[in-house]
């Protein structure tokens, strides 16, 4: 019987039609690199639980929460739209179903860490303003978004969380520093102690070129 | 011998001299530093992630304390520790990862020893088809004491208990060393202690957040599971507040029995089923660890107990449990009462002298502590020894001023081709560091129902009718015997107990 407790970590991924080529290809290979870090690290690999969910016409979830010793990477595809507002509707279901709360028979796992990464403007407004009318005030999870290129705007990921990071482009050295830095975080909240519960997150500085948003 | 296309750069120390390493693009990061190599990959130069600390006048007098005036790696007549000699000095560099110069330019660094090639995992470190890439790695503890993780371990990497009581003596003795110094580590964790349950040996490396005496202290958050319950506590305090508790010696003392528990018995013994708070997992696990902290085998409150423990504090021997007891209840909430590091290291030597083999050749642990010589069973596998294979033996050693007087000093259980060694015949002789002479003096031979213990190197050996016995001879040890082991000032009194 084991007492440790998971942490659950939440991949969503752009895979619109604007990401076809070398940006989907970064990503492919960005995932690969993220799944072997982490598991060169025992925190990480006795903790962490990762999930992919991707967005394009359709947000579905790709990979399952999985331990990352059993992890098997989704085949990534890009092409059509930018359903980011159903990707959050996916977020929920799966933390709903997938992740497991503290009650008096069972350890919990942790408030779930959450990467999105997307290279422009959602496509579902409807869908968006519903999932965002109240994300931040129930803060199931912790939620970094990441913009990667000159058609990302701002505000619009802001409604989804305060923690949101602009790299300049969806270059390949881009995605690959931004995988690098999604494995610091998540090493880092693995070994780290949240002293003040429900204080914030802490995470590793940004890579060199990208910007935090105020 | 520098690659092609490799970059290297020019680093100044402090005393002006000059060394090379080799600029990466992704170094590797840990919370405080980046770390690159020389090229013969003999030194790792780390610099700090943040300008302010790399600028910090606190952080520069600390670091040149625990290169110099601190230094247990370091000779006295070369810089070192007061006292230090180039013994004791030896001993200890094989127990820590120690910084050994500072760097003034491009910017102030520190200059470490890699860690020694048996602490990064080889090409078989994994069972097969465990889809696991390790070759490497460095050999935190982590991957020994996660069940999980061990799993996945080949067997061999894994040692056995004997292994794992013999780098917890290296531990408790490299604490011990700190803290007589006056200094504390601070952040002793899985992380910080890398092992090779192979060789059973350790190494404590990040000793660059050591406490100082009289220089103002590093302010690390620490690693989860290792942090005293005081700390956690006070930790949202500001780093002033009188109330706030920092790392210090006694937060050591809690950091060290966790990792001593988990060499022993593979389980973190905070972690069991009790469920202090259904608020959110943030907020159970921070009563877990924090104000509400309790032993899984605390004898009076078993609300955190699991239900399958098999292996128990009491299997490791009266000198151990009682140490846990009174590291985990006693002094769980209450610091000044945890056992120092000197006592952990008494008593984990005084517990290898009870190790048993375990007759059984699949047990995996191949080793016990044989506490209850009327009821000898193995509790890893639970092999039942026979009678004729047990017998132990008394030492005790003459009292001052008090002829014909003695005091019992150990108890221990012999095992066919045991050796022994001079702190098995001497008083006042102790396997600590200042014992240089580990030759074997003699060691036990077991045939048939008998028992003889064999003259190897032991000047003056004795047999119990006082008959002096020549190196390559034997003396037959028979139930109830008691006489003096040797000629010499210092004798030890064997006194043999059988079955």
């Amino acid at each position: 019987m084991s007492y440790v407790r998971r942490l659950p970590v939440y991949l969503l991924l752009d895979c619109s039609g604007s990401m076809s080529g070398e940006p989907i290809e970064s990503v492919r290979q960005g995932i690969k690199m993220l799944v072997n870090e982490l598991k060169g690290d025992p925190q990480a690999l006795e903790t962490a639980c990762l999930s992919v969910i991707t967005f394009a016409s359709v947000a579905q979830q790709t990979s399952p929460l999985t331990e990352l010793m059993l992890f098997k990477e989704p085949k990534l595809e890009a092409s059509g739209a930018t359903s980011l507002g159903g990707a959050l509707k996916v977020l929920r279901e799966c933390i709903d179903k997938e992740v497991r709360k503290t009650t008096e028979n069972q350890k919990g796992d942790w408030k779930p860490l959450v990467f999105i990464l997307t290279d422009g403007m959602h496509t579902d407004d409807d869908e968006f303003d519903r999932q965002t009318a109240d994300i931040k005030s129930l803060k199931v999870a912790n939620i970094i978004a990441v913009g990667a290129g000159p058609y990302v705007e701002q505000s619009t990921l802001k409604r989804i969380t305060d923690n949101v990071l602009l790299m300049n482009t969806a270059s390949a050295g881009d995605l690959s520093k931004f995988f690098a830095w999604v494995s610091g975080s998540i090493k880092m909240s693995s070994k780290s102690l949240d002293a003040k519960p429900g204080g914030a997150i802490e995470l590793p500085p940004p890579p060199q070129g990208f910007t935090i948003v105020p | 011998m520098a690659k092609k296309n490799q970059h290297i750069e020019k680093a100044i120390l402090m005393n002006d001299t000059e060394i090379e390493y080799v600029l990466t693009d992704n170094p590797p990061r840990g919370g405080m530093k980046h770390t690159y190599f020389t090229p013969d990959r003999k030194f790792a130069i780390q610099f700090f992630n943040k300008e302010e600390d790399a600028e910090n006048p606190q952080m520069h007098s600390r670091l040149e304390n625990i290169v110099g005036l601190y230094n247990p790696t370091l000779a006295e007549e070369y810089g070192g520790a007061m006292g230090n000699t180039k013994e004791t000095a030896a001993y200890f560099a094989n127990l820590f990862c120690w910084p050994v110069a500072l760097i003034k330019y491009p910017e102030f660094g520190v200059v470490c020893p890699t860690y020694p090639p048996n602490f990064f995992f080889g090409k078989h470190a994994v069972k097969s088809g465990v889809n696991l890439d390790m070759a490497g790695k460095d050999k935190k503890s982590r991957w020994f004491t996660s069940r999980a993780i061990s799993k996945c371990l080949a067997d061999d990497e894994c040692g056995n208990f004997q292994t794992m009581l013999r780098l917890s003596i290296s531990l408790a003795r490299a604490v011990r060393r700190l803290h007589t110094a006056g200094l504390s580590h601070s952040d002793l964790s899985s992380n910080n202690v890398l092992i090779d349950p192979k060789t059973g040996t350790c190494v404590v490396i990040d000793i660059d957040s050591l406490v100082v005496p009289g220089v103002f202290p590093p302010e690390v958050a620490g690693t989860k599971g290792y942090i005293a319950p005081e700390v956690l506590e006070t930790m949202d305090l500001p780093f002033d507040d009188p109330g706030r508790k920092l790392p210090c010696a006694t937060t050591d003392l809690f950091a060290l029995p966790v990792l001593l528990y988990e060499y022993l018995l593979k389980r973190h013994p905070l972690d069991g089923p009790k469920i202090y708070t259904t608020t959110s997992t943030e907020d159970d696990e921070y009563m877990q660890y924090g104000p509400m902290a309790t032993f899984i085998e605390n004898p009076h409150d078993t609300s955190n107990r699991p239900d399958d423990l098999q292996v128990t504090i009491h299997d490791l021997g009266p000198y151990l449990e009682k140490m846990f007891l009174q590291a985990f209840v006693e002094g769980m909430h209450d610091p000044e009462k945890r056992p120092t590091a000197a006592q952990w290291e008494k008593a984990l030597v005084k517990t290898w002298d009870l190790l048993q083999p375990c007759p059984n050749s699949n047990c995996k642990a191949k080793w016990f502590v044989l506490h209850d010589v009327r009821n000898p069973v193995c509790p890893h596998c639970g092999t039942r020894l026979r009678a004729d294979d047990v017998i132990h033996v008394r030492l005790k050693k003459p009292m001052r001023g008090r002829k014909g007087q003695w005091q019992q000093t150990g108890e221990i259980n012999l095992y066919d081709n045991m050796p022994l060694f001079k702190w098995h015949f001497l008083a006042n002789v102790y396997p600590d560091e200042k014992m240089q002479d580990r030759t074997m003096q003699a060691y036990i031979s077991h045939q048939g129902s008998e028992w003889y213990l064999v003259n190897n190197a032991l000047e003056g050996m004795l047999s119990p009718k006082g008959n002096l016995v020549p190196i390559g001879q034997a003396v037959w040890l028979r139930n109830g015997e008691m006489f003096p082991t040797s000629n010499q000032q210092d004798a030890l009194l064997m006194e043999v107990v059988k079955g």
